[in-house]
């Protein structure tokens, strides 16, 4: 496994994300560009410029038309994926934390920071992609206010019904995607311990967090009831679950602000797999010089991508071990 | 002139003898559908090797979602517009190769891996290790001895002496082995050259046998009592410790004739001396 280094940022990264059938990659970091990357060999296609400040999210749209991105310069930026242009600009009170579009892409959800006397809010925004994507509603279709703790992370649950958030305090909570009703809210992580990182199945089903407790955990969608636990021995940044093999990618390592008193071996800057359903570390994968902000994993399943706080996106295309490693009761499975 | 015409530069003429240019490469295309390739190369050994491949060309034909083909042709934009093609070599290269083997019991062998201790630094690996003279085993460099004018390095096989063989396994680690520097004018078949500095007035050792297998506890008047009766010695060394003031295991005895000290090699090589059996050779010339 040969990992392809894209060197486009100058700053540590924010997050990637492939799109939907898995050709490009999107990477967003502090530096005030948002790159769009060929998987396949690590070929830039082009940058997106405009914002002001550090871009701390991105998402594209399902049929890779439009691309969202939110920064700390308050605003979240649509962009025509193809061309590189800037179509519309919505302007926050705070910085914007997390934006995705919905499974039908007709819906983008921002989460918004909580300062100067803002509380933190998840804003729902339609997306027109008509002439030439120019008439975008200018105020939000819904607007959740989290008066409690502020919501880190957000995304679409199966068929958009519920908005899941995860929040600084270390809950998951499950909104009505239509009105915005606080349905269920769980503990999931430890108290106190926010959640750095929310991504779903591809079915939308259930989802996986990362958090600073140093654990990931398996999460229903439908009555968040917590399915698996992956314990590791760092604070998490992201998780993702792997498509075609049962597997999840969680990525940490000691907090930035702690990484120039320690040698690469110790801080564990490593892009761990655990087996999603024995809850078993099977491998980890080194490379970084510092921690993992993001992980994206190919929609098909045959690469994953990690971005670092030494600004580097590693894209490593899975070789054959990892497709034929297996369990004994996995085979006896399939000679059944 | 028109042949000079459609070359781009006299300098690419390449019409000349050249004995080691390689012959050309042949393609032959095979009636299977294959393709045979002959091409030389030079080898390690500066050899002429011919290489032979037979290659098989495969067209794979991949399908992909129309949308996906249709994004490959995108021009690029932003910071990326205008350059070419293909990916640019400051924002994108590759790693080495990681070797990534999912296993079941991961947590064991990478604890495992952690418990062996990394190799330790040269400074650990030598810290065992003494200063050891070739030519008369004390602990001094070769080029501080007391003796390197006068007698050639210690042999190993030779050296065998009171300090056992394991010693000797260290000292040829410290270069006296046969994968040693020789210094050109040393080397075999090369004309003994290069006059010494010393002359006429250098010592004559022809006449000097070096003892070894000596014991710890031999003096140097017995040793010389030993030798006197083959006729008048010049010199006796014998080499001690410079801590323990213990003999080290050999002695050098310079005679005053060398038809004496041939006769002394003859009789007292094998010659038990404190219950140790003395070799007695001839001193090799230091070079």
């Amino acid at each position: 496994m040969r990992p392809i280094l894209l060197s486009g940022h100058e700053r540590s990264l924010n997050q990637i994300k492939f799109n939907s059938d898995g050709d490009l990659l999107f990477s967003v970091s502090k530096d005030k560009v948002v790159c769009a990357w060929w998987s396949a060999n690590g070929e830039r296609l082009g940058t997106y410029n405009g914002h002001q400040g550090a871009i701390w999210t991105v998402d594209v749209s399902p049929n890779t038309i439009l691309l969202a991105t939110g920064s700390a310069d308050n605003t979240v930026r649509l962009w025509n994926v193809k061309t590189g242009e800037c179509v519309k600009v919505w302007d926050f009170p705070t910085a914007v934390k997390r934006v995705e579009f919905n499974p039908e892409g007709t819906q983008l959800l921002a989460v918004t920071e909580k300062r100067m006397g803002f509380l933190g809010t998840i804003t729902v925004l339609d997306i027109n992609y008509d002439n030439n994507f120019e008439n975008q509603a200018e105020e939000p279709s819904l607007r959740i206010t989290c008066d409690e703790s502020k919501a880190t992370v957000a995304g679409w649950s199966y068929l958009s019904k519920y908005i899941i958030a995860g929040h600084e305090d270390g809950s998951v909570s499950q909104y009505d995607a239509k009105t915005g009703d606080l349905e269920k809210n769980v503990q999931a992580h430890e108290f106190d311990l926010q959640i750095n990182d929310i991504q779903f199945s591809p079915d939308r089903t259930y989802f996986i967090t990362a958090s600073k407790d140093k654990s990931a955990k398996l999460i229903s969608a439908r009555d968040l009831s917590v399915l698996k636990t992956y314990v590791a021995d760092t604070p998490l940044n992201s998780a993702v679950i792997t498509p075609k093999k049962d597997y999840v990618i969680l990525g940490g390592g000691q907090a930035a602000m702690d990484v120039t008193t320690t040698s690469a071996r110790q801080g564990k800057f490593e892009a761990r797999f655990y087996h999603k359903i024995f809850e078993d570390e099977i491998g980890r994968v080194r490379g970084h010089f510092g921690p993992l902000n993001t992980v994206g994993v190919h929609p098909s399943g045959t690469a994953y991508a990690s971005g670092g706080e030494d600004g580097y996106v590693r894209v490593h295309h899975f070789d054959k071990s990892y497709f034929d490693f297996m369990y004994e009761v996995e085979r006896e499975q399939m000679r059944k | 002139m028109s042949k000079l015409g459609n070359r781009a530069d006299w300098a690419d003429d390449e019409e000349f003898d050249d004995p080691s240019a390689l012959p050309a490469q042949q393609v032959i295309s095979n009636k299977d559908g294959t393709k045979t390739v002959i091409s030389y190369r030079f080898n390690d050994e500066s050899k002429k090797v011919k290489v032979t491949r037979r290659i098989k060309t495969t067209v794979v034909k991949e399908h992909v979602n129309p949308q996906v083909a249709e994004r490959r042709s995108w021009p690029k934009f932003g910071l990326e517009k205008g350059h070419a093609v293909g990916p640019s070599f400051d924002t994108t290269s590759v790693g080495e190769n990681i070797v990534f083997r999912p296993s079941i019991n991961w947590k064991a062998q990478a604890a495992e891996a952690d418990k062996n201790p990394e190799k330790g630094s040269m400074k650990d690996q030598l810290k065992d290790k003494k200063v050891k003279c070739r030519i008369c085993s004390g602990e001094h460099f070769t080029a501080r001895c007391p003796f390197k004018d006068t007698m050639a390095p210690v042999e190993e096989a030779s050296a065998g002496g009171a300090e056992g063989d394991a010693e000797e396994a260290a000292a040829g680690g410290l270069g006296a082995g046969s994968s040693s520097y020789v210094p050109p004018h040393m080397r075999k078949g090369a004309a003994a050259g290069g006059e010494r500095m010393a002359g006429k007035y250098e010592k004559d050792d022809l006449a000097t046998l070096r003892v070894t297998n000596v014991s710890e506890l031999a003096e140097e008047g017995e040793v010389r009592d030993l030798f006197e009766r083959f006729g008048r010695v010049t010199r006796v060394f014998l080499a001690r410790d410079r801590e323990t003031q213990r003999a080290k295991g050999f002695a050098f005895i310079s005679f005053a004739d060398r038809s004496d000290a041939a006769r002394a090699c003859e009789k007292m090589d094998g010659f038990g001396y404190r219950h140790l059996i003395l070799r007695v050779e001839f001193a090799k010339r230091a070079t």
